[in-house]
């Protein structure tokens, strides 16, 4: 009965937080367990490779804790070095989960490749490291990932996820802190949007320029300049550009530095 | 369905009950599950040619008051690797007899302790992360030394969330602030850390520690300091910093940037 | 005594890793899709996870999820319609303009994914509100569906499978998904049917659905023009041109137009097109859109 009397008067069926109070009192649980540890992943795919890309600086608030933390890794490698990977995950967010996401995935790989005797293919690392964020659906981790690799046809594929496992197969993709500044370049620098074809007509007759994929080289170059571009403009981007192209031959791994500032 | 197009499939008030942004703790003082009572400042590092060396200095403080001012804040493990905490001080002794038994659980086995300092920092970052995920964190911010398995020096950190990097001078806690620019500017990053000699480090982590004696109302001037290299862990406990000039204290007027 | 002294000793310290079961299942490759979730360890994981999450109370909240939008299916003489669009924000980010927000079901009778012109057997579901709710729990039914044709022998129906999906929403009510969607598909026992289940446990059988941000938008030109023997050329028409006025009003809908179609022997696909030629065409052949202008 106290229940009925003492319950608040429902100004609205159905009621929404549209503007919070942010003085909300203190809870007693409240160690907060993420952080941003800042930088930014890229990831293109051509014919027969994939590049994943990301800065290697690594920041907690404006502090600068490293000038080389790695955000992209090989999956399915041996031991340390990586050697004989076929998989690459890029993870930019809260550092620790992003570790923590790799070394599930990389073991999954593994124990995959040990009890079927043949590697995982991509597709298939693809669907698992979408079930394994959705594992932590409530509680999640805090970590843009991509995922590259070769397809069974040996086409790059570049697979992107939300924190919790949403994915999709895609020719491009930028995640993490500079997302929004590198992602509406590749737009118009990889899937051609909003490029016309000169003198292919008048007005709305204008015929869009379409899109195919890109050599290594152009597409390398492409990586560079969105990474300095980014630095530019963004502060917790910098210090170094670690690229992993990965191609029917093995993982290549190539080290830039950026401007330190 | 409703007629609020944009909250469409968010959560509602009558089921999940009304926003609550005391989680993010964005604002207003901080309360946490197991706030840190005792607790260590800085602990900084380099590396230099053959070996690391790292320092700390020997306070507890409890809140503002400095409490305990012989607290070593360095550890050895089994030769082959020195740990330095900052933050809670009881989660530091847990830590400790964490790593004592592991010690011992390895020594009884039959190839004998081989654990390096890399294989100690992987574990401990595993401890404090799966800490963090039950929520009930090791209030540490720790610094790992030695060498690695290639017998290349090691250097790298681990927080009470998880978080891991290594760089060839690290610090935290205000250390991070005040130790690591200094330490950039003598030993930039990019010249190898083969040029600098063990002298050079040891000077310059002194030379960081009188700084944050200066600066840092949480720090002492007494301090311990680690060399590690191939020949083994020395461990010094008892330093204390020397040529302390306090002439540009004189000078500072409130914050520092007031002039009269 | 050696309660005596289990009493008086405690161990130094905890067990500080992982036990062989917690390993077991980091490692585990092979049952991907369970019901086992981790959570939160705190007493209100439900909370913690709103304020994590929930980018339309808090706009700064840290982790921002992808949501999905505008999605209509209507039952006609011909079949369904099943039209999307392909937009997935995260707060004011576009996240994605390519999302597939069809999403097959029962993969069984579906053989490989190379697409072809024969229409593939099976059902469809459709996404709106958290993508990865609605791709985990499509594919779990998928397995459901898939394992009920095994065992039975024949195809789940329509009313079966939003069950299965009802009551697992409804299962995990107050938990925090997110998700509306509706499930199309046509059996010999029920003809075209279409359901609509969302996060709350609602199920709902229907002649016409939208759902979503858009929805309202949808639901005025489908309904002004809707009718029940309409022409296959008529209702394709249709679910395009109701997805295009919500791309055309509604923010958080854009990008492509997914076209479905669903008859007796299964599912059709009618093209993923860019909304933006499919708008001026509208716009400069039929003269509709006149709020638009089109000089340049």
């Amino acid at each position: 009965m106290t229940s009925l009397v003492n319950q608040q008067p429902h100004s609205e069926a159905i009621g929404y937080s549209f503007s919070q109070s942010t003085h909300a009192p203190n809870k007693q649980h409240s160690f907060y367990p993420y952080t941003d540890n800042g930088g930014s992943t890229l990831g293109i795919t051509g014919a027969d490779f994939a590049i994943l890309a990301g800065d290697t600086r690594s920041v907690a608030g404006y502090n600068i804790n490293s000038r080389y933390a790695p955000k992209v890794f090989k999956i399915g490698g041996d031991d340390e070095t990586g050697e004989g990977a076929h998989i690459l995950l890029s993870v930019v967010g809260f550092a620790a989960d992003g570790h923590a996401l790799k070394e599930r995935l990389d073991a999954v790989v593994k124990m995959y490749k040990y009890q079927h005797g043949k590697p995982m293919s991509v597709r298939a690392c693809a669907q698992r490291l979408s079930t394994i964020l959705y594992q932590k659906r409530f509680f999640p981790y805090y970590v843009h990932a991509i995922l590259a690799g070769l397809d069974e046809e040996g086409t790059g594929a570049l697979y992107s996820y939300d924190p919790v496992g949403s994915y999709e197969r895609e020719q491009c993709r930028a995640a993490g802190s500079a997302a929004s500044l590198i992602m509406p370049f590749l737009d118009n620098q990889v899937n051609f949007k909003n490029q016309y074809i000169p003198g292919s007509g008048e007005g709305h007759a204008l015929e869009p320029k379409k899109a195919g994929p890109l050599p290594r080289s152009t597409v390398e170059q492409l990586v560079r300049d969105a990474f300095t571009s980014a630095v530019e403009r963004h502060i917790e981007v910098g210090d170094g550009l670690q690229m992993m192209v990965i191609t029917a031959n093995g993982i290549e791994e190539i080290y830039t530095p950026l401007k330190q500032d | 369905m409703n007629h609020f197009p944009e909250s469409w499939g968010r959560p509602r008030d009558d089921i999940y009950g009304t926003y609550n942004p005391a989680y993010l703790q964005s604002t207003g003082p901080k309360a946490h599950t197991q706030s840190p009572a005792v607790t260590g400042t800085s602990v900084i590092a380099v590396k230099f040619n053959g070996g690391v060396a790292i320092a700390a200095d020997n306070l507890a403080s409890y809140g503002s008051l400095a409490r305990f001012t012989d607290v070593k804040r360095l550890r050895k493990f089994s030769d082959t690797a020195v740990v330095g905490f900052s933050g809670d001080v009881s989660d530091m002794q847990y830590m400790d007899r964490l790593l004592e038994s592991i010690d011992i659980r390895e020594n009884y086995s039959t190839h004998g302790n081989m654990l390096n300092a890399k294989n100690l920092h992987t574990y401990l970052s595993k401890v404090l992360y799966k800490r963090r995920s039950e929520f009930n964190p090791l209030w540490n911010h720790i610094l790992v030394v030695g060498f690695d398995g290639d017998k290349k020096p090691f250097l790298s950190s681990a927080d009470l969330l998880g978080t891991t990097y290594s760089a060839p001078h690290l610090a935290t806690g205000f250390g991070a602030h005040l130790a690591v620019p200094i330490l950039r500017r003598l030993f930039p990053e990019d010249r190898p850390t083969e040029d600098i000699t063990k002298e050079d480090a040891v000077k310059a982590l002194r030379e960081c520690l009188k700084v944050l004696w200066y600066r840092d109302a949480r720090s002492l001037d007494k301090y311990s300091l680690a060399i590690i290299t191939e020949e083994g862990v020395e461990i010094k406990e008892d330093q204390r910093l020397e040529n302390q000039s306090w002439a540009f204290a004189e000078t500072i007027r409130g914050y520092g940037a007031q002039v009269v | 005594m050696d309660k005596l002294i289990a009493q008086y000793t405690r161990s130094s310290h905890q067990n500080e890793f992982y036990s062989e079961q917690e390993q077991h299942d980091l490692t585990e490759s092979h049952p991907p899709l369970s019901l086992k979730f981790s959570l939160p360890p705190i007493d209100d994981s439900r909370a913690f996870l709103r304020a994590m999450t929930d980018d339309h109370s808090n706009p700064s909240c840290p982790i921002k999820l992808a949501h999905g939008t505008t999605t209509l299916a209507f039952r006609f003489q011909g079949g369904i319609i099943v039209a999307t669009d392909s937009r997935a924000t995260a707060g004011n980010w576009i996240a994605s303009q390519t999302v597939k927000k069809v999403i097959p079901v029962s993969r069984l009778s579906r053989g490989e994914d190379k697409p072809t012109d024969a229409p593939t057997p099976g059902l469809l579901g459709t996404m709106a509100g958290g993508a990865a709710d609605c791709q985990y729990w499509l594919r779990y039914l998928s397995q459901q569906c898939t394992l009920h044709e095994i065992r039975h022998k024949r195809r789940i129906t329509v009313a079966a499978a939003s069950k299965i999906l009802a009551n697992l929403t409804y299962g995990y009510k107050g938990y925090g998904l997110s998700m509306g969607t509706m499930l199309a598909g046509m059996t010999p026992q029920e003809g075209p049917a279409l359901y609509y289940i969302d996060s709350d446990g609602t199920r709902l059988p229907g002649n016409l659905f939208c759902v979503g941000s858009g929805q309202t938008f949808a639901y005025g030109v489908l309904d002004a023009n809707y009718r029940y023997d309409l022409s296959e050329e008529e209702a394709l028409e249709l679910g395009r041109r109701s997805i295009l006025a919500a791309m055309h009003r509604d923010a958080y809908s854009g990008g492509f137009i997914n076209l479905y179609h669903v008859k007796e022997e299964g599912w059709v696909h009618h093209g993923f097109n860019d909304m933006n030629p499919i708008f001026w065409k509208t716009k400069l052949e039929k003269g509709e859109f006149s709020n638009v202008t089109s000089e340049l």
